[in-house]
């Protein structure tokens, strides 16, 4: 028990101190012009928000809620399908690398050799999302009760139809049921590349400075996601996916001839491709000038981010908690409903116009969306709690009674969030941020396949890094 | 026991552990087609252990019925006794069946739930039947598989003493060779050809039915406490 | 086992179909344009171009909106779009990737373009006819990554005169994006230095758009040539023999004040693949082709 105990001190410390240790390195300046001002302007319209077209957010809200319906339906397919034979180490290692890359970055690459293309929008979703759908139903079906699969003979397909898959089906529905709502999300983010989704509108608008424009279509964004509880009913799933797919079909204008070239000559190194220039001179400017700044930045604003969240969270899951709300849980949950629904690369962009693309922007937005939803799990674990009659309340009933019992939980939840936040810390890049994104971004935009696809390896590996990183401390706080 | 009669299981100075602790030692047991044997022995002694092993000699010749029924809760009383028979039919035959049960299979289900009197619950899932149905559920998907030797780790002990002896009467009539681990040791007798017991890590007793001494028996069960 | 392979094989064949997936008919010529200025006007501007082009050339006419200097050129890689707005580094990137393709129409001022280096006036610096080599340690941004005045021309002039690489030259570099937001970024002092499309600066200026009082002009590059309609060279196979003289003929033709003033240009003249050799040996020589 005082193992565990000062195990998770320890954990605890380590995320911290790393933090503390990267803020002297991280960029904190405050570069955009008129901080309160644009501030001010925003909160102004948020009370303002106006629709000019009605038909261009409908038509954007459809298009949102078709990828994303498209999108987790193929990945949750494609996902099922690679968990079957998730034993096999070969499958684990394409699911991690399937979701180690963004989505975002999945839809540059899409848009290199399907264009803008709803097909693009599709896979660009349906990638990651079964690279995540694989290690959550394998890890589902090895924690499945093995005693009926082992009471008959055929271990087979059949058997594991008949045993392990019924057994499993509750947790894996309820599983997708929920990863639909982040699909959402996703797709409404995948419009800041250029697929006609909310995103597309919300960034060309929140850019030129149409904050009440912008804030209708985000509103609409929070509105869908926020009923999802009434409208995204088990039974009528199979309506949506159809009905997404007769809205958008998944089709594209694919020149084979330019897939080809993609794969044998745009992703091939320059001096390689050119006969110019010297391959490992090629790739030492790639790596120092490029790949080593953009990942030092990447896991600066990775640790800083974590730390924020743990803290961030441990303040707010009490306001989600009817131990400590009582009757204004609503507001704090109303609260928690906002921060985890905007998505943290539209709270970084929006963060991007108020400061500037420092890191602030990048830890305030993984923050408040990470924080978010983990206040929301952990307040609700809190309320399950049956405290004895003579507890203590307020600030001791936290400290002694509430924390020390969630704290485990709360861990292993964090950790698992870190990977996710590693990921984003580098899409965020693509705002200007100067963490791996950033530079990858960059190759996309001079056209430079062979340094995008390098730098996106790179971010990659790094992920699954952090995730065996996460794994391993996880694993020894049981 | 006619001669010529090739035993189906036959373990020499053979050494099985179980648990942390706990181990089997030098086992020296050979049984043949058409014996029935109750495996009789206190909690712990080994028994579930001395089945699984050998169960895994020759799994295509064995039906196994295990200690705790084992089933899916949310399945039917067909799905959780067809499931026995998955081997016997194709992949596409299989889900057809979860998707609708066919009436070829719906028949051959039937009529085992009917044996043991659980007819009424075909359709029932599981979870909301008593203990003893449920291992009744257990017993029909052991009993739809077919292979000639039975394989039971207890199991008739949640139903109540008349049922128990009508389905261990069920197993016999179905099955010529079988091994079953029971507790009721007056059951056990009347069922058994052979009996074998398990104490201290060892085979205690091993004798034909006729000649077993209540008084045998009795000490397997108090050996230990001394 | 082989029952799993077969079945992932039946699963392998579904995600196939979606990849062989419809080729539309390609009866609509659709065109974009490099989104270096405010966005929501582009739409407006470009939606009226589009109804010129459908009138003069007899069939269905369509502009759709990109979001960076890159998705552009690879809209007209994929024929996506036939016919692009581009600037000069972009339209030497499309035609380079390809073949066949033609630079067919420039604006008069494309020409002879020019790039303006504008400053905050808190940094006291003053226009002059020299290079301002006092920039250097200060903020500095670009516009977007892929422009042609907002990056490529002034990060040869920077490099040329302090004979660094940006990075190194300024504390901090950014980029705007689009040529309207260096505008705002440097005049609020965000920004203390910033590289400007000079016809966008002069457009602002006109509608009153800039506060002088805040920023100035502080240098001007050298002329080069910039933007140009190019066309992909396969459209005569597609929509008719001589189709692209006629949409040639289209363009030079354009000389309605409403339509120029989405550019913003005077007139447009004739354009060769050759007259943006230049640019092409700029990219080249610092690094931004390969």
């Amino acid at each position: 028990m005082n193992n565990t105990a000062s195990h998770l001190r320890n954990v605890s410390l380590l995320i911290l101190l790393s933090a503390v240790v990267c803020v002297p390195f991280a960029d904190f300046e405050i570069t955009a012009p008129d901080f309160w001002g644009e501030l001010a302007l925003i909160g102004h319209a948020a009370l303002n928000p106006e629709v000019i077209s009605w038909t261009e957010l409908l038509v954007a809200l459809a298009n949102t809620l078709s990828f994303a319906f498209q999108g987790v339906a193929l990945g949750a397919m494609t996902g099922f399908l690679l968990a079957l034979a998730y034993r096999f180490s070969i499958v684990r290692s394409i699911s991690a690398f399937l979701r180690a890359i963004h989505e975002l970055f999945w839809a540059l690459i899409f848009i290199q050799v399907a264009g803008l293309s709803s097909l693009t929008g599709l896979l660009a979703l349906a990638i990651p999302y079964a690279g995540t759908f694989a290690k959550v139903f394998g890890e589902i079906f090895e924690e499945t009760n093995k005693a009926p699969a082992k009471a008959i003979r055929n271990g087979g397909l059949s058997g594991f139809l008949y045993t392990t898959l019924p057994l499993a089906w509750k947790r894996i529905v309820d599983y997708t049921g929920y990863r639909f709502e982040c699909g959402i999300r996703s797709s409404a983010v995948l419009g800041f590349v250029g697929l006609p989704t909310l995103g597309f509108y919300m960034e060309t608008l929140f850019k030129q400075g149409e904050y009440s424009q912008a804030m209708a279509m985000l509103y609409a964004l929070f509105v869908v996601i926020g009923s999802a509880r009434l409208w995204l009913k088990r039974k009528l799933l199979p309506f949506y996916i159809v009905a997404a797919f007769i809205w958008l079909p998944p089709t594209a204008d694919i020149s084979w001839l330019l897939v080809w070239q993609f794969f044998t000559y745009d992703i091939v190194p320059a001096p390689l491709r050119t006969g110019y220039g010297d391959l490992s001179a090629w790739l030492w400017m790639l790596l120092s000038r490029q790949a080593v700044p953009g990942v030092v930045n990447t896991v600066l604003l990775t640790q800083i981010s974590l730390a924020a969240t743990l803290l961030l969270s441990l303040v707010l899951f009490p306001f989600h908690s009817k131990l400590f709300a009582g009757k204004s849980k609503i507001l704090g949950h109303g609260l928690l409903v906002v921060m985890r629904t905007t998505p943290e690369y539209l709270l970084a962009f929006l963060g991007v116009i108020v400061i500037g693309p420092s890191m602030l922007p990048g830890i305030f937005a993984l923050g408040v969306h990470n924080a978010g939803i983990l206040a929301h799990l952990i307040g609700r674990y809190v309320d399950e709690f049956k405290l004895r009659d003579d507890a203590p309340r307020g600030m001791l009933l936290y400290l002694y009674e509430v924390l020390p019992r969630v704290y485990k939980q709360f861990l292993a939840l964090l950790l698992y969030r870190w990977e996710v936040i590693q990921r984003e810390s580098a899409i965020l890049g693509i705002l200007g941020i100067s963490t791996l994104g950033f530079y990858i971004d960059s190759a996309f935009e001079e056209l430079r396949m062979d340094r995008a696809f390098v730098l996106i390896l790179i971010t990659a590996l790094l992920n699954i890094g952090t995730d065996a990183l996460a794994r391993y401390l996880r694993n020894r706080n049981v | 026991m006619a001669t010529g009669n090739q035993p189906l299981f036959k373990l020499t100075n053979k050494t099985l552990a179980y648990g942390e602790a706990y181990i089997l030692n030098d086992l020296n047991l050979t049984i043949r087609r058409g014996e029935r044997i109750a495996l009789i022995g206190r909690s712990g002694s080994g028994k579930s252990t001395l089945l699984k092993h050998l169960r895994s000699l020759s799994p295509e010749l064995v039906t196994w019925c295990p200690q705790n029924p084992a089933l899916v809760p949310m399945f039917s009383t067909f799905h959780n006794i067809y499931a026995g028979c998955l081997s016997e039919h194709s992949f596409a035959y299989n889900l057809l069946n979860l998707i609708r049960p066919q009436s070829k299979a719906l028949e051959v289900v039937r009529d085992i739930a009917r044996s043991l009197s659980i007819e009424e619950y075909l359709k029932t899932p599981v979870e909301h039947m008593s203990g003893g149905q449920q291992q009744r559920v257990g017993l029909g998907r052991a009993l739809i598989q077919k292979s000639p030797v039975f394989l039971g780790d207890e199991p008739v002990s949640a139903v109540d003493e008349y049922q128990a002896g009508e389905l261990i009467r069920l197993i016999s009539r179905e099955y010529q060779t079988s091994v079953i681990a029971l507790h009721d040791v007056s059951l056990a007798l009347e069922y058994a050809t052979r009996v074998v017991g398990l104490s201290e890590g060892r085979i205690w007793l091993d004798v034909d039915v006729s000649t077993a001494s209540s008084e045998q028996i009795a000490a397997l069960y108090t050996e230990a406490d001394e | 086992m082989q029952r799993l392979t077969s079945f992932g094989r039946a699963a392998f064949a579904l995600l196939f179909v979606f990849f062989v997936s419809v080729v539309q008919a390609k009866e609509v010529f659709t065109f974009t344009a490099i989104p270096d200025q405010d966005e929501t006007q582009l739409q407006q501007r470009f939606g009226k171009v589009a109804s010129y082009l459908e009138k003069e050339l007899g069939i269905e006419v369509k502009y759709i909106p990109v979001k960076s200097y890159a998705a552009a050129i690879t809209a007209f890689r994929n024929n996506q779009v036939q016919l692009a707005w581009f600037g000069g580094l972009s339209g030497v990137r499309a035609r380079l990737l390809v073949p066949g393709s033609e630079a067919l129409a420039q604006g008069y001022e494309d020409q002879f373009f020019k790039t303006y280096l504008i400053a905050n006036h808190k940094t006291g610096l003053q226009a002059a006819e020299k290079f301002p080599e006092n920039i250097v340690g200060g903020s500095f941004t670009f516009g977007s990554k892929g422009s042609t005045s907002g990056r490529l021309m002034p990060e040869f002039y920077i490099r040329e005169n302090l004979q660094k690489s940006p990075d190194d030259a300024f504390r901090r570099v950014g980029f705007s994006g689009d040529h309207s937001r260096t505008i705002s970024l440097v005049q609020s002092g965000a920004y203390e230095v910033g590289a400007v499309n000079y016809k966008v600066w002069e457009r602002e200026l006109a509608e009153g758009k800039i506060d002088t009082s805040k920023v100035q002009v502080i240098w001007s590059t050298p002329e080069y040539p910039d933007y140009q309609w190019s066309i992909r060279g396969d459209v005569d196979k597609t929509y008719g023999d001589n189709f692209k003289q006629r949409v040639q003929q289209a363009l030079l033709g354009m000389n309605s004040p409403e339509l120029l003033a989405a550019f913003p240009r005077q007139s447009f003249v004739e354009a060769e693949n050759d007259f943006y050799q230049p640019i092409e040996d700029t990219a080249r020589k610092i690094g931004l082709l390969d």
